[in-house]
């Protein structure tokens, strides 16, 4: 009962204090803000780059690229030379590879049906394809390996490519050209969604490698071959035997890096522990000091607060307040100011996170984690920011306090 | 009600001032107070008399002498304690009036009884406030209110309680003459219905009011 009424009074003193509140809440809304937005994007993201980890690198997979040691992507193909003949070799020198797919790709490729007009991947790999990649048709068939030595003009075609130079027609036996070479289409590709990079994967076509070096891009070189190892415990063995073969094919000296990039399992899970420490610690760790911040700030404001209701402290005391009394007052008092922020904070975190995800293709970003943190941070930060001029409060001499 | 006995309150020097090394506030005061009494204390400023009233409030303590409220020995209470006879057996008024801005008449007049432990506190406040000729201003905010009428919400905040005794420190020191004759009515009014009424002033126009007058200098009683 009496805790009850001490409770009312302390958020009355809020509303007699409106500019004060305010200030000390925004502190607490960016703060908590910033954690749920932060904690939330973070976990979506993550369980996005597992889930497409997964999907494009099973335990078992070595991926090689042509160009030096650059991180994905940033091959320079222009330099270097990797043949088909350079990755045959190679994995034939591996027993322990049991599959592996060459691939060649044009990545805005324009592609035209009749009226319509698309820009899509173009990918030429092997009739391997589906196997090593793991990834099939729903609709038609894939093209076999006479097709790809016969460099037929067959195409399996992504739902989004199909989507846009079809509508909702099927585009299975359609013609559709590729630059100005003209393909078949055999199958649409199993959806996929978007990748690590952003890249919808949907937005692609695959035509048998032969094909697309011969007929469209015209070149002798490979961008990219994906071997799959019999047993992911020899896979580390099959990346020192795979780089050697091709340094030995590529005559590279010893000292001289690699003209070519091999990522295996352990070099993404590697990378992936890396942008984890990132999504999970360090970026929390700044918002949570935005509301260490908010909490110094409502400090202050409180520590002059109480200086500048001295009398009504000392007023409190004359008429029966204990210590203890005045000193949970203003603890309630921060704390529920900083409280009522945080929980203000946690939504505005929760619909931003949201509108990000929907921008960033992320799905299921309503992290209750993300939620419990920012309250529990947002208590925690409300009551050490409340101690202080909780105890300036309580310390004051009431005699001296109302002269 | 109340007897003091040898009260006296020293306070340290400040380190460089010439002097003994304390000064004595109040120094050695014996005063007996009646139940009924309406008593005004008078003197100049820095005579003691604020402190002497401090120490009947038990907002200070004595550095040393005899303080029984009746009876019961209460100088020597705890903190607690303390806090509680302030809420129960006494009530303040004071100079400034100390009313919660932006705070309705109503509430400030609650204010005590948020650290009381009765029960049953519903309308209270209203017949404090009715008890002082407020009845038609229980929602005004203080800036809404005149000198006078403030110091009217303050002494119903010190009757809300139904305390025996009520401590008033230069109740009209921020009224105009007609506000500080209706405040001394009303605590006139407050003794005739029995209540034990101590004023601190040092107008003695005002100490006028009261039935009996006592004069403090230097610490001391006259």
């Amino acid at each position: 009962m009496k805790r009850a009424r001490l409770f009312t009074t302390s958020i009355r003193a809020l509303r007699r204090y409106k500019l004060r509140t305010s200030f000390i809440m925004l502190g607490s809304f960016i703060g908590a803000a910033a954690l749920t937005l932060v904690v939330s994007v973070g976990e979506a993201a993550e369980r996005k780059v597992m889930a497409t980890v997964r999907q494009l690198f099973g335990a078992q997979s070595i991926l090689v690229m042509t160009g030096g040691s650059q991180l994905m992507g940033g091959a320079r193909a222009d330099a270097v030379r990797l043949t088909l003949d350079d990755v045959e070799s190679a994995a034939s020198e591996v027993p322990q590879i049991v599959a592996w797919d060459p691939q060649q790709a044009v990545p805005n490729a324009s592609v035209r049906h009749e009226g319509a007009t698309a820009t899509a991947r173009v990918i030429g790999a092997s009739e391997r394809f589906g196997r090593v990649w793991e990834r099939g048709v729903t609709r038609g068939e894939t093209f076999d390996e006479s097709d790809v030595r016969s460099a037929a003009r067959v195409a399996l075609i992504g739902e989004t490519a199909a989507r846009e130079l079809f509508g909702a027609n099927d585009p299975i036996g359609s013609e559709i050209l590729i630059g100005n070479v003209p393909f078949e289409v055999i199958g649409v590709l199993e959806p996929f969604g978007t990748d690590l990079h952003g890249m919808d994967r949907d937005d692609e076509i695959v035509v048998p490698l032969s094909t697309l070096m011969r007929r469209v891009m015209n070149v002798d070189t490979i961008a990219a071959a994906k071997f799959l190892v019999d047993d992911p415990a020899h896979v580390d063995g099959a990346v020192k035997a795979l780089k050697r073969a091709l340094r030995e094919r590529h005559n590279i000296p010893a000292g001289r890096p690699d003209d070519f990039t091999v990522i295996s399992t352990v070099f993404v899970q590697q990378m992936v522990a890396r942008t984890q420490r990132v999504l999970q610690l360090y970026l929390p760790l700044v918002a949570g000091i935005a509301l260490l911040v908010a909490a110094i700030v409502a400090a202050t404001l409180m520590l002059a607060s109480v200086n500048a209701r001295v009398g009504e402290i000392g007023l409190r005391r004359a008429v029966g307040a204990r210590v203890e009394d005045v000193q949970l007052q203003f603890l309630i008092e921060t704390a529920a100011t900083m409280f009522a922020g945080g929980i203000a904070g946690i939504a505005a975190g929760l619909g931003v996170a949201q509108y990000a995800a929907t921008r960033l293709h992320l799905d299921g970003t309503l992290s209750w984690r993300a939620m419990l943190l920012a309250v529990v941070v947002s208590i925690i930060t409300g009551l050490l920011a409340g101690v202080f001029p909780a105890r300036r409060a309580a310390q004051l001499d009431p005699a001296e306090a109302l002269r | 009600m109340i007897e003091l006995e040898a009260i006296r309150k020293r306070y340290l020097r400040p380190s460089g001032e010439p002097g003994a090394d304390y000064v004595e506030a109040v120094a050695g005061v014996t005063l007996r107070i009646e139940r009924g009494d309406f008593i005004a204390i008078t003197g100049t400023s820095g005579s003691g008399k604020s402190t002497l009233m401090n120490i009947l409030g038990l907002l200070d303590r004595p550095s040393s002498g005899r303080y029984s409220f009746n009876g019961e020995d209460v100088a020597s209470l705890g903190v607690t304690e303390q806090a509680r006879f302030r809420n129960e057996r006494v009530g303040f008024v004071f100079q400034a009036f100390h009313l919660l801005p932006r705070t309705s008449a109503l509430e400030n007049v609650e204010l005590p009884l948020l650290y009381s432990n009765r029960a049953q506190i519903d309308g209270l406040g209203k017949r404090a406030l009715e008890a002082v000729g407020l009845a038609d201003r229980i929602q005004h905010t203080p800036s809404e209110l005149s000198g006078g009428q403030q110091q009217r919400v303050a002494i119903a905040r010190a009757l809300v309680n139904e305390p025996d005794l009520l401590l008033a420190d230069e109740p009209t020191g921020n009224l105009d003459q007609q506000s500080a004759s209706e405040v001394m009515e009303i605590l006139g009014k407050l003794n005739a219905d029995g209540k034990t009424i101590v004023v601190v002033t040092h107008d003695h126009a005002i100490a006028a009011h009261a039935k009996r007058i006592v004069r403090i200098e230097n610490g001391r009683l006259q």
